[in-house]
């Protein structure tokens, strides 16, 4: 029992670290939390499921599971599709709200409060676009494969966790070994600075932008194939997301996946040895915990 | 503009606020290969005016020009791809990457093939950065930092290089060592332009000096007659000059 509990939080974890690096990236860079980025998980949720509908209406065969997993190819090249139109929408957002407060100069407190607004606002909007019934990309039923005496796993969920262990080495890689790298670290740590030592900025700002809403888009697409796809899926993780992120250090990317992993685990254990009507409430601990006694998270350096 | 000139500024109001401008319309040029230093008592809007020509202070009036190239609006990160490289006071590393990723960051403007080249011959010229590149940049002594942030700054070969007080908080023996690189790259041919309180210390390796008051420039001459003329001793002594004898 326990070691199940360990694997469903194991795939949890991954869901929320995913998420977690956008949070991480965006306030280590931009310097506020942005509260709507749990929108971007819902929205490259429906996205992914709209493009592989699309596609699976236009060429059946596409539908057709691939190997052991409960989806055809239409999905792998929907959720391509999603995180460059989740991309996109977090960049809309940007132009239209976020950068233009950045430009005014505006308080952390007034881009937070805009994130509320942003968050609301797409929230409702999907909402309204595909209603509250929830969706999901297969109907296919899937049988657990055993891993071991009293371990479980479905393919799918075998295939996210290792998907996710893929991104968060190429996003490590990324930051640690490539020139735009090098630049989002600048940036992070000091944007004046970095614009002298020859970084375009704001070219650096959308990159981020890109990157943390394809994560995002991402881990919706894993939550909708391991569990189901609703307006509110995004919103529902948001605290876990941030509790990840903060425990894991702003800024570090194997922090927030770390991180997720935490609150993930923590999450399937407290489920199981608590009660279910529990596990809200992990999340909610991890953080004030760490807030109080490690404000810099895992990773983090002190302020 | 002066088309001759490395750099120029005609007629450059700057500062943080449109109706307060700390640089009040300065004229000012700095030639080829030259090492010209700024000078002028706290508040007189020297770094205030190197950082407007650097794009890092807003510009409301006159303009900023890189040989004969107007250069007014375009943003910091532009250019230093053009050839101007700023070293700022404070602040002028990034502490949480490495000596090596601190050179890297800034040869990723340069051409690929480039990039090491520039990396190793700006290590020849700090053989000290060269030996420990994977240091966090954060560890290191305020003289090595000043190094690591001139070092960064010389990566793109820089036709003009500013430096706001360079020797700020460092022990008299490493202001020392810091400013004969300055000299040193300078005879290498790039043009310098050196803001600074060390008034000695600078005007000892440069070939002019300029005097900022107010946000206004105020007087100017070579380095050498510079070092001795009363007009320095009042700006930073209080001291005034002698008065002339009546006839």
């Amino acid at each position: 029992m326990i070691l199940q509990a360990l694997m469903n939080g194991l795939i949890a974890g991954t869901m929320i670290g995913l998420g977690a690096i956008g949070i991480t990236l965006t306030y280590s860079i931009l310097r506020f939390a942005n509260f709507a980025h749990g929108e971007l998980i819902s929205w490259g949720a429906y996205a992914a499921l709209g493009v592989s509908s699309a596609l699976a209406t236009a060429y059946a065969p596409l539908a057709t599971p691939i190997g052991p997993f409960s989806f055809g190819w239409s999905l792998p090249i929907g959720l391509l599709a999603s995180m460059v139109l989740t991309g996109l929408l977090a960049l809309l957002v940007d132009v239209l709200l976020f950068g233009r407060l950045r430009a005014r100069k505006s308080a952390v407190i007034i881009l937070v409060m805009a994130g509320f607004g942003a968050a609301l606002t797409l929230r409702s909007l999907l909402e309204f676009l595909v209603t509250s019934k929830p969706a999901y990309f297969t109907n296919a039923l899937q049988i657990a494969v055993k891993l071991a005496p009293g371990l479980r796993a479905t393919p799918d969920q075998l295939l996210s966790l290792a998907v996710s262990a893929i991104l968060v080495l190429a996003v490590h890689l990324l930051l640690s070994h490539t020139a735009i790298g090098r630049a989002m670290r600048a940036v992070s740590e000091n944007q004046q600075l970095a614009a002298l030592a020859g970084v375009d900025v704001r070219q650096t700002i959308r990159i981020v932008w890109l990157l943390g809403a394809a994560l995002a888009a991402v881990a919706g697409v894993m939550a909708g194939l391991l569990v189901q796809i609703r307006p509110h899926m995004g919103h529902d993780l948001l605290l876990p997301l941030f509790a990840a992120a903060i425990l894991g250090g702003i800024g570090s990317v194997p922090g927030a996946m770390l991180g997720g992993l935490i609150v993930g685990l923590t999450e399937a254990l407290a489920v199981q040895f608590i009660g279910a009507e529990w596990r809200a409430a992990v999340a909610f601990v991890i953080l004030v915990a760490v807030l109080l006694l490690r404000p810099q998270g895992l990773f983090g350096r002190p302020a | 503009m002066n088309a001759d000139a490395a750099l120029s500024t005609r007629g450059l109001v700057a500062g943080y606020e449109r109706d307060l401008p700390v640089v009040r319309g300065v004229d000012f040029a700095v030639q080829p290969g030259e090492l010209v230093v700024v000078l002028g008592p706290n508040g007189a809007g020297k770094s205030t005016f190197v950082k407007a020509i650097a794009g890092i202070v807003p510009v409301f009036g006159g303009s900023v020009a890189l040989g004969s190239d107007d250069i007014t609006c375009l943003p910091a990160h532009e250019k230093i791809a053009r050839g101007l490289a700023f070293v700022p006071q404070t602040e002028n590393i990034f502490s949480t990457l490495t000596i090596f990723e601190n050179l890297e960051l800034a040869a990723d403007i340069l051409p690929r093939p480039l990039r090491r080249e520039r990396i190793a011959s700006v290590e020849a010229i700090f053989p000290d950065l060269a030996k420990r590149p994977n240091l966090r940049a954060g560890q290191l002594s305020g003289g090595q930092r000043q190094m690591l942030a001139v070092a960064r700054a010389l990566i793109v070969n820089p036709r003009v290089l500013i430096l706001d007080e360079p020797s700020a908080g460092l022990s008299p023996r490493i202001v020392a060592e810091v400013f004969a690189n300055l000299a040193a790259i300078n005879r290498s041919g790039v043009t310098i332009i050196l803001v600074e309180q060390n008034v000695k210390a600078a005007l000892a390796i440069a070939h002019r000096g300029v005097v900022l008051v107010e946000g206004v420039l105020r007087h100017e001459g070579p380095a050498a007659t510079l070092a001795h003329d009363p007009i320095i001793a009042e700006l930073y002594l209080g001291i005034a000059p002698p008065a002339k004898a009546e006839a």
